[in-house]
């Protein structure tokens, strides 16, 4: 029997999603980006497992699913506590920052000079003040230094 | 109004369409390092292109499934797919962590109408609760003020996105197989066989064996599957979790040198 519509159209979903994660990984240099980009390939998996698991009619791929949500958690919580060693010794989370690793028949990435962002800030909406204005909290001002 | 349309293009025209706008849509809308003009020029164009490579594989999943028909499944996949893309090109990390949020709540709704009750709630309180905040603590940790360097540019743009569109249409085109009759070789095993038959022809297999959505103990026979022919899996999960936790403390707690971390400093 040949798999349902719905069925169908769930693995198109998921194939979309892995692609685009796959895209993210090759291309982004930011660490953190990247391991969302996994995760959005993850979420790919996810699809393609629940729409066999209709197709096939059992629990496995809802059960694979639910070790892969609690594995997703495990990677998460060791990859951003290497994220953040990684950039308290480089002070980037770039991952060229790393290319010592890389084969030694890898070329070098080299940064040219980018062109100059746009420096426009960016508009917040703005709260009419209302009330009374409390007192300045100087203490609460160094806190808050570097958020 | 699809439907219309169709049969005037051939599914391998719409497939490369697909395909070549997909990779073209990704290489413009991936950051190469420009800024003013030509980098809105750019994302406008990549931007429709992507329009085009949606409505191509929308069209495909029409012709392979019903996509289209059922509205609410149309509707949760655009915004998962959109949004990931979105993830995928956005320069500023904490804007893509948002919108791969936007692209859970997209998959929660995929894996919804899919039948999956307890996974497109857990997606949610799992992924967009603990981890994405988790992700989004760490980069409000390290990320620098402003957009660094770094998330101007790509590694290889053009390289990786045709690769995924290659992987995209190879993905398609196996999919659009599954739709054709099985050759003998790569039938399902005689019990899977023996229920997708299911009592009438026409039938989803679904509704016969179980894993319907509107069942009221849903959760609770997948919780009796998960804790019955699954036990032993629960529990070397349950080690895993303490594992992690366990080698995630200890990575911080060495610090960068074995000893405790200096304090950082402002990268300019």
């Amino acid at each position: 029997m040949t798999p349902a519509p719905l069925v169908l159209d769930g693995l198109l979903v998921g194939a979309i999603l892995f692609a685009l994660g796959l895209v993210g990984i090759l291309a982004r240099r930011n660490l953190i980006v990247m391991f969302l980009c996994a995760e959005l390939m993850l979420q790919g998996i996810s699809v393609s497992l629940v729409a066999w698991s209709r197709h096939h009619g059992d629990w496995g791929g809802h059960v694979l699913v639910i070790f892969v949500l609690t594995v997703a958690a495990c990677e998460a919580a060791v990859a951003l506590v290497f994220v953040l060693q990684a950039f308290a010794r480089t002070g980037r989370l770039d991952s060229a920052a790393w290319q010592s690793l890389r084969e030694s028949n890898v070329p070098r990435t080299v940064d040219h000079e980018l062109p100059a962002v746009d420096t426009l800030p960016p508009k917040f909406p703005k709260l009419t003040p209302a009330g009374v204005e409390p007192p300045v909290d100087q203490d609460a001002l160094l806190e808050r230094e570097h958020v | 109004m699809i439907a219309s349309v169709l049969p005037t293009i051939s599914p391998g025209t719409l497939l490369a369409g697909g395909v070549t706008a997909t990779a073209a849509s990704l290489w413009l809308l991936l950051p190469r390092g420009q800024s003013g003009a030509v980098e809105r020029t750019g994302r406008r164009l990549g931007g429709l292109l992507g329009l085009v490579a949606v409505g191509c594989f929308i069209a495909t999943g029409h012709r392979l499934g019903s996509l289209g028909e059922d509205a609410v499944f149309l509707i949760v996949s655009l915004v998962a797919v959109v949004s990931g893309a979105a993830t995928v090109v956005t320069r500023s990390p904490v804007y893509a962590a948002i919108w791969f949020a936007m692209a859970l709540a997209g998959v929660a709704g995929v894996l919804l109408v899919l039948g999956g009750q307890f996974l497109g709630v857990a997606t949610i309180v799992v992924y967009a609760g603990a981890i994405l905040v988790m992700f989004l603590f760490v980069l409000m940790l390290a990320q620098p003020a402003g957009l660094a360097p770094y998330d101007r540019v790509s590694n290889e743009p053009l390289l990786a996105a045709v690769a995924g569109a290659v992987l995209l249409g190879i993905l398609s085109l196996s999919i659009g197989r599954l739709s054709a009759e099985p050759p003998l070789c790569c039938r399902m095993p005689a019990k899977a066989t023996a229920i997708a038959a299911g009592p009438a022809d026409g039938v989803p297999a679904a509704a016969e064996a179980g894993i319907d959505l509107l069942a009221s103990d849903h959760v609770a026979r997948l919780g009796g599957e998960l804790f019955g022919r699954h036990l032993l899996a629960v529990e070397v999960a349950g080690v895993l979790l303490l594992v992690a936790l366990i080698g995630s403390i200890a990575i911080v707690s060495r610090g960068t040198d074995g000893t405790v971390a200096p304090a950082r400093r402002a990268v300019p």
